[in-house]
């Protein structure tokens, strides 16, 4: 059973564990704000690896697995807007662990490679089905080309 | 430390400890002592010539931070004929429990807290509720308990402030966690009474010692097993939720079915002393089976090493997460 959060485990507190290298290309990875737009960096912003450190909440570093997770694809964080309308919002990277099969998605920070997030778009698009369809099972969309144009806006911006 | 057991001073147990001032019980009497000046010393002997009688003393090191007596030891001391006494030799231990000093600046050296002597079990308490347990504080106990080869109970007490409550089935989970892996665990409750039948058999016949947070509730416990005792209490602080460091000493109480407790202060941290990073998997009782077992054999962290068995069974549930991150944040620690 997963435990609340607050009771007793020590958890509850993300540690700042500072700069990084990345698992699989080896970069050293700055974990300022600064550079990232984010407070929490999670993958590697060159080739957008992440590690599996987390098992059930953002920086509980509970998992044992600690192998690298790989970028699958882009996802929407579904938001409201002021009418009640579900509409897209911030763009999410997916990653999925290589060992394990463990998901998790992830904000996309600044200083994120463009070039690389419009590849890993690209390669999702033939993605094997029965990973669609785990990750559908846990409530994570894969977009599609049809949101082609939505990923191009959110990386590179509207004219 | 001087360990002469071939002195004809009288033996007894040291019951109770205050600032500079030890009680000794001795056939049923109760003497208040100090310390001989010996005990807080440390020889060095010339290495020259060992076998010449006596041995010479080359130098003397004043020791100020460790206390060389603890409740539980048993003690040679001598009856001053005016209501004291002095302490002048403390017998072999059996074992200690000790936890590393805290230190007031770091980088500064900490040094050895023994909490007390010649035990048969270790009982950590924890509440349920007020202030909220510490799963982490828990495993340090019973790593320190294991590495001195005793048996551990974990009593969580106040039941009855989260009973038919949320955190109910919390309780009941990290219970199950522990109980799975070999340790007893009593719910009680000093207010109704609950399960405190069963504590009493468990404390029966040994010599334990009560160890755990301040303000969880381990005086109020002792009343509860023992009425008579009319021990010091208080509520926890309402704002911060924790404790208020009632009980200022450690103390040894004999219990009228069978055995002694030893009711120690609550402490904040426990720093674990005397034990190794590279063979504190052994002191974690599921891990115990996997030692050795992973790629790297026994040359293994159990951090990052591929093929690692542990790692591998925390990922298949067979041990709990939170205790494999204890035991990382335990191992890094030391």
């Amino acid at each position: 059973m997963k435990p609340r959060l607050a009771y007793g485990y020590p958890s509850t507190r993300v540690r700042r564990d500072g700069d990084f290298q990345c698992i699989h290309c080896h970069n050293l990875v700055p974990s300022a704000a600064a550079w990232a737009g984010v407070q929490h960096r999670n993958h590697c912003p060159y080739c957008l690896w992440s590690r599996h450190v987390d098992l059930y909440w953002a920086g509980d570093r509970l998992s044992a697995c600690k192998a690298g997770m790989w970028p699958v694809g882009l996802t929407a964080k579904q938001r409201v807007d002021r009418y009640g309308r579900s509409i897209p919002g911030e763009l999410m990277l997916i990653h999925a662990c290589v060992e394990c099969n463990g998901v998790a998605i992830n904000r996309i920070a600044a200083d994120d490679h463009v070039a690389i997030l419009l590849e890993i778009f690209q390669r999702s698009q033939d993605l094997d089905r029965r990973l669609v369809n785990q990750l559908q099972a846990g409530g994570i969309a894969v977009l599609d080309a049809a949101e082609a144009s939505l990923v191009q806006a959110r990386l590179l911006g509207t004219k | 430390m001087n360990t002469n057991s071939e002195s004809p001073d009288d033996p007894g147990v040291v019951i109770k400890k205050t600032i500079g001032t030890y009680f000794v019980l001795r056939g049923g009497q109760v003497l208040p002592c100090g310390i001989s000046s010996l005990l807080r010393k440390d020889f060095v002997y010339s290495t020259a010539d060992p076998t010449s009688m006596p041995r010479r003393v080359q130098s003397a090191r004043f020791n100020t931070h460790e206390d060389p007596v603890a409740v539980g030891d048993i003690v040679r001391f001598r009856d001053a004929g005016d209501g004291n006494g002095v302490i002048t030799a403390v017998l072999p231990r059996r074992n200690r429990m000790a936890r590393r000093s805290a230190v007031p600046m770091p980088g500064a050296h900490p040094f050895e807290q023994v909490i007390a002597a010649n035990l048969d079990q270790v009982v950590a308490v924890f509440a349920a509720a007020r202030p909220t347990p510490s799963w982490h504080l828990l495993d340090r106990y019973l790593v320190s308990a294991e590495s001195l080869n005793l048996p551990s109970l974990v009593v969580i007490t106040k039941f009855d402030l989260v009973a038919g409550g949320e955190i109910e089935d919390d309780l009941f989970a990290a219970a199950k966690a522990y109980r799975k892996i070999g340790y007893p665990v009593l719910l009680t409750s000093a207010v109704d009474g609950l399960g405190l039948d069963e504590l009493r058999q468990t404390l029966a016949g040994r010599v334990s010692v009560l160890v755990g947070k301040s303000g969880v509730g381990k005086t109020c416990l002792l009343n509860a097993l023992q009425p008579g005792l009319g021990l010091r209490v208080n509520a926890v602080n309402r704002s911060t939720g924790k404790g208020r460091h009632t009980t200022t000493h450690s103390e040894m109480f004999l219990l009228d079915f069978g055995g002694a407790i030893i009711d120690t202060p609550g402490v904040r941290e426990f720093g674990l002393w005397n034990v190794d990073a590279q063979v504190l998997a052994e002191f974690f009782p599921e891990m115990q089976p996997l030692i050795g077992t992973c790629k790297f054999g026994l040359d293994c962290r159990h951090a990052e090493e591929p093929g690692c068995a542990i790692r591998q069974a925390v990922t298949n549930g067979a041990i709990s997460p939170y205790r494999y991150q204890s035991f990382v944040r335990l191992r890094e620690e030391l």
